[in-house]
C-alpha cells in the first residue's frame, strides 16, 4: 500500500466516526476513546502488518505476534543492559510495552520524572559501573530537555545509550511539533554517533554499531532515532541479531612509546598530568607503577573523570614548591596548550598521550586550543601505558633508579608536608555556622571510616576538601566531575553512580550543592521509588557563590557599587528546606544542620538508612567554600 | 547557568596569592571603626564573606588574624594588588574602617589538631598511610 493510500483509508475512517451518528438507543457500546489508525510504514519497510492491520489484532490477540520493539528488547538484553532509565512519552510507548510486557522489565525501567536526570544518572552509573545504561525518551521535547546532560556526558566522554522515540509521521497537533526532518541533527554536535532505525534490521545493525562506538574510546554519548511506527510493526521473518565486538583501543606507536620513554627516564624532574584516565579499573594500577617506577608526581586535574590515581600515594601532586618538570607527561588531557606554551619558552618538553587526537567534533570548544607539544601520541592512554611503562623499566639503569629514588623521596616529602598542613587547615572555623566544607567532611569521613565508600558526585564546589581529608585509596572512590562545567549534573549522577555501585556493595555517597539539586529536584523520588541506597549530603551555602565572586569582582573592577552582588546569585529570601524536600519525595532525611555539632547524629541516622538499602538525605547550612 | 569555574578558580588562587594576611602579624594599631557595621557590611553589602567565609577564616584566603594596619588595609582593598580580590575603590572609607574593625574583633576558632579528635584521627591515617 502506497502511504498515500493509506492516509486515504485513515481519513476515510476517521470521517466515518464523525458521519455514521446514531441515536443513543441504538448505539452498541464503543471505546471511550475512538482512536483513529495512524500512520504506519509498514510496507515502506518491507512488512505486511502494522498494529491496527488486518492481521495483526487476531495475531496480538493470541499473544502470537511479535512486534518490532520485541526485536529492539532483544538487541538491548543481547548487549546487556541492566536498566533503561525512562520518562514516558508516547513516541516509544511500543517499546515502552514491550519492555514490561516481553521483556520482563529487562533492562529494568527506572521511572525518572525528567529526562536532564535520565541520561545524568546513565553518566553517572556508567563511570560507576563501566556499563552504559539505556534512556529512553520522547521525540523533540524529551530530547531537548535530555540534551543538557547529553553534552556534559559528551564532554566527559563518558557513554550513554540513549533512544529516541519518535512519531515519524505525526497526527495531529500533539505529534506534530514532536517530529522532525532530522532529529538527531538537534544533539549531533554532542553525541559520538547518530542514526535512525527504518527497518528492523537497521535498528539490530545501528544499534550494535552504536553500543560499539560508545564504548570505544574516546567513548561518549549515542543515539538512535526510533520510529514509533518501527516499534509497532509486526515482525514476520526472523531477524538475525549479531554477536557484539568491541575493538580493542589503539596503543601509542612503538617508537613514540620509546621516544617517551626515553625523555621520561633523562629527566631531572618529570611529572605526569592525568585527566579523563582510569576508564578501567586497570588504569589505578597501571598510574601507580607507572608513578613508581618513575619515581615522578601525579597532577590530578581538578575536573577530570575516570581521573585514577590515590590521593594519598605520595607520589600525588605537583612535586611540591620549586618542582618545575622538565618533562611533562599529559595522559588524556584535553588541552595542553598552556602547558606546551610555557614549557617551550623555556626549553622543558612535554609529551601527550591521548585518545582525544583521534577524534573530535568541530563546534562544541571542547578541543580547546592546539597544543605545540613536544611529542604527541594519538592512542589510548590506558591501552599504552603497559608498553611505555615496559620501555621506561628497559632504560632505567642503577644509576638512574639511585637518583629516580631519591627524587621520589623528596617529592614524597614535599607532598605529605603539604597535605598534613592542609589537614591542619581544617580547624579554622571547626565550631563555626554555617558549618565549614573541612568540618562537615570530617565528620562524614569519621561516620565512614570502616565502610567501602565511594564518591559519586563530583567536587568542585567543595575545593579540594574530598581529597585531603578522604583518603582515595580504591579505583571506586571518587567518580569524577561533570565534564561539561554545568550544574545540574551531581544530584541525579550521584544516584546512577550509586546504582553502579549497587552489586558491589559500596557505600555511595554525593555531596554537592544546593544549586546543583535544584536543577532535577525529582531525582530525589526516583533513588525512593526504586530503593537506591545513597547518602546525599547537601552543601548548602545558598548561593551560586562562584557567581557571587565573579560578578563582585567585575562590579569593582568598573569602579561600581559591589553592593548588589547578590541580585540573581543568591537563593535566599525564603531560604529552601532541602530536608523537608527530599521528605516530600518520600526520602529520609536529616536537616538544615546549622550547627557543626548535630553533624554526627545525622550522619549516622542517615548512613544508617542507607547501609539498611534506602537513600538519604542530609541538609547542612554550610560555609561558601 | 553557565558555571565559570576555571574564572572563579582564578579569582581565588589570585585572592591567595596576592591577599593573604601575613602569617606574623605585626600588631597593628586598634581599629578607630565600628565592628557591628563592619559586620553587617561584611555579610551583607560588600559580602566579604562570599570569599572569607562568614568569620572570616573559612574561605580563601583566611583574613583572621588580620595582620595588615587599617590604613594598609583601606589601602589594599581599594586598589588590590591581584586580579581576583575585587576592588573596593568606590566603597566609602568609613565603610572600609568598620569592616576591618570587625575583622579585627573576630577571635581565631582554630583549636590546635590534638584537641579536635576527628581532625587528629584524620591526620594520623595520613601520616599512616604512607
Amino acid at each position: 500500500m502506497e502511504r498515500r493510500d493509506f492516509f486515504k483509508g485513515a481519513a476515510a475512517g476517521a470521517a466515518g466516526l464523525v458521519v455514521n451518528k446514531v441515536s443513543p438507543a441504538e448505539a452498541t457500546p464503543v471505546p471511550s476513546r475512538p482512536r483513529i489508525k495512524r500512520p504506519t510504514e509498514a510496507d515502506e519497510f518491507g512488512y505486511a502488518q502494522a498494529r491496527g492491520g488486518a492481521n495483526a489484532g487476531a495475531a496480538a490477540s493470541a499473544g502470537a505476534a511479535r512486534y518490532g520493539s520485541d526485536l529492539m528488547v532483544d538487541v538491548l538484553k543481547k548487549l546487556g543492559f541492566e536498566y533503561a532509565a525512562i520518562n514516558p512519552g508516547s513516541a516509544f510507548q511500543g517499546l515502552h510495552e514491550s519492555l514490561l510486557n516481553y521483556g520482563g522489565n529487562t533492562p529494568e525501567i527506572l521511572t525518572c520524572l525528567h529526562e536532564e536526570a535520565a541520561v545524568a544518572m546513565a553518566h553517572g552509573y556508567a563511570k560507576a559501573s563501566g556499563k552504559p545504561m539505556v534512556v529512553m525518551v520522547h521525540g523533540t521535547v524529551g530530547m531537548l530537555h535530555a540534551s543538557m546532560a547529553l553534552f556534559q556526558a559528551w564532554a566527559d566522554r563518558v557513554p550513554v545509550f540513549l533512544i529516541v522515540g519518535e512519531h515519524r509521521n505525526p497526527t495531529g497537533i500533539i505529534n506534530a511539533p514532536h517530529s522532525a526532518q532530522d532529529m538527531g541533527a538537534i544533539i549531533r554536535d554532542f553525541v559520538k554517533f547518530d542514526d535512525e532505525a527504518t527497518t528492523p534490521e537497521r535498528f539490530v545493525e545501528s544499534a550494535m554499531l552504536a553500543y560499539r562506538l560508545a564504548m570505544t574510546p574516546p567513548m561518549g554519548p549515542v543515539a538512535l532515532i526510533v520510529p514509533a511506527e518501527l516499534q509497532e510493526v509486526v515482525l514476520d521473518r526472523p531477524v538475525r541479531i549479531p554477536e557484539l565486538t568491541i575493538p580493542s583501543p589503539p596503543q601509542g606507536e612503538t617508537a613514540a612509546v620509546r621516544e617517551a620513554a626515553r625523555l621520561l627516564v633523562n629527566a631531572e624532574r618529570p611529572a605526569i598530568q592525568i585527566s579523563k584516565i582510569g576508564r578501567t579499573p586497570k588504569a589505578w594500577d597501571l598510574m601507580i607503577e607507572l608513578a613508581d617506577t618513575l619515581q615522578a608526581p601525579v597532577q590530578v586535574g581538578t575536573n577530570g573523570s575516570w581521573q585514577k590515581f590515590p590521593s594519598w600515594h605520595p607520589l600525588y601532586g605537583n612535586g611540591g614548591r620549586g618542582y618545575t618538570p622538565d618533562v611533562l607527561l599529559g595522559l588524556e588531557v584535553g588541552e595542553m596548550s598552556n602547558q606546551a606554551r610555557t614549557a617551550r619558552e623555556s626549553g622543558r618538553k612535554t609529551i601527550s598521550i591521548s585518545s582525544e587526537l583521534l577524534f573530535q567534533h568541530s563546534n562544541i570548544h571542547d578541543y580547546g586550543h592546539y597544543a605545540d607539544v613536544d611529542l604527541a601520541i594519538a592512542a589510548d592512554a590506558e591501552a599504552t601505558l603497559p608498553s611505555l611503562i615496559e620501555e621506561i623499566k628497559r632504560l632505567v639503569t642503577p644509576e638512574k633508579k639511585t637518583a629516580m629514588a631519591a627524587r621520589g623521596a623528596r617529592v614524597a616529602a614535599a607532598h605529605k608536608e603539604g597535605q598534613i598542613k592542609a589537614i591542619e587547615d581544617g580547624r579554622y572555623g571547626w565550631d563555626a555556622s554555617p558549618v565549614s566544607v573541612p568540618r562537615m567532611l570530617s565528620e562524614l569521613a569519621d561516620q565512614i571510616k570502616n565502610d567501602d565508600w565511594a564518591i559519586v558526585s563530583g567536587h568542585q564546589f567543595t575545593g579540594d576538601w574530598q581529597r585531603k581529608l578522604l583518603n582515595h585509596d580504591k579505583p571506586w572512590r571518587y567518580n569524577g566531575d561533570c565534564g561539561g562545567f554545568g550544574i545540574g549534573y551531581d544530584a541525579p549522577a550521584s544516584v546512577g553512580g550509586a546504582l553502579g555501585h549497587k552489586k558491589a556493595g559500596h557505600l555511595p555517597i554525593g555531596i554537592f550543592g544546593d544549586g546543583d539539586l535544584n536543577f532535577s529536584p525529582g531525582v530525589l523520588w526516583t533513588a525512593a521509588h526504586h530503593k537506591i541506597p545513597v547518602l546525599l549530603v547537601i552543601h548548602n551555602n545558598r548561593a551560586y557563590h562562584a557567581e557571587v565572586m565573579i560578578v563582585q569582582r567585575l562590579m569593582g573592577e568598573r569602579g561600581r557599587d559591589v553592593s548588589k552582588a547578590n541580585i540573581g546569585t543568591t537563593i535566599t529570601n525564603p531560604n529552601i528546606n532541602y530536608a523537608q524536600m527530599a521528605k516530600a519525595y518520600g526520602m529520609y532525611s536529616e536537616g538544615p544542620i546549622e550547627n557543626p555539632k548535630d553533624l554526627a547524629g545525622a550522619f549516622q541516622r542517615a548512613l544508617a538508612k542507607v547501609r539498611a538499602g534506602e537513600p538519604a538525605l542530609v541538609d547542612v547550612v554550610s560555609q561558601p567554600r | 547557568m553557565r558555571i565559570h569555574l576555571a574564572i572563579a578558580l582564578l579569582v581565588l588562587s589570585s585572592a591567595l596569592a596576592a591577599a593573604q594576611a601575613p602569617a606574623t602579624p605585626s600588631t597593628p594599631v586598634a581599629p578607630t571603626g565600628d565592628a557591628k557595621h563592619g559586620k553587617e557590611l561584611f555579610e551583607s553589602n560588600l559580602r566579604c564573606y562570599a570569599c572569607h567565609g562568614y568569620d572570616g577564616q573559612t574561605g580563601s584566603p583566611r583574613l583572621v588574624p588580620m595582620g595588615r594596619a587599617q590604613d594598609a588595609f583601606v589601602a589594599y582593598v581599594r586598589k588590590p594588588s591581584g586580579r581576583g580580590m575585587p576592588s573596593f575603590a568606590a566603597t566609602p572609607e568609613r565603610d572600609l574602617v568598620d569592616v576591618y574593625a570587625y575583622i579585627r574583633s573576630i577571635a581565631p576558632a582554630a583549636p590546635s589538631v590534638d584537641s579536635l579528635p576527628l581532625l587528629k584521627a584524620i591526620a594520623e591515617r595520613r601520616a599512616k598511610a604512607n
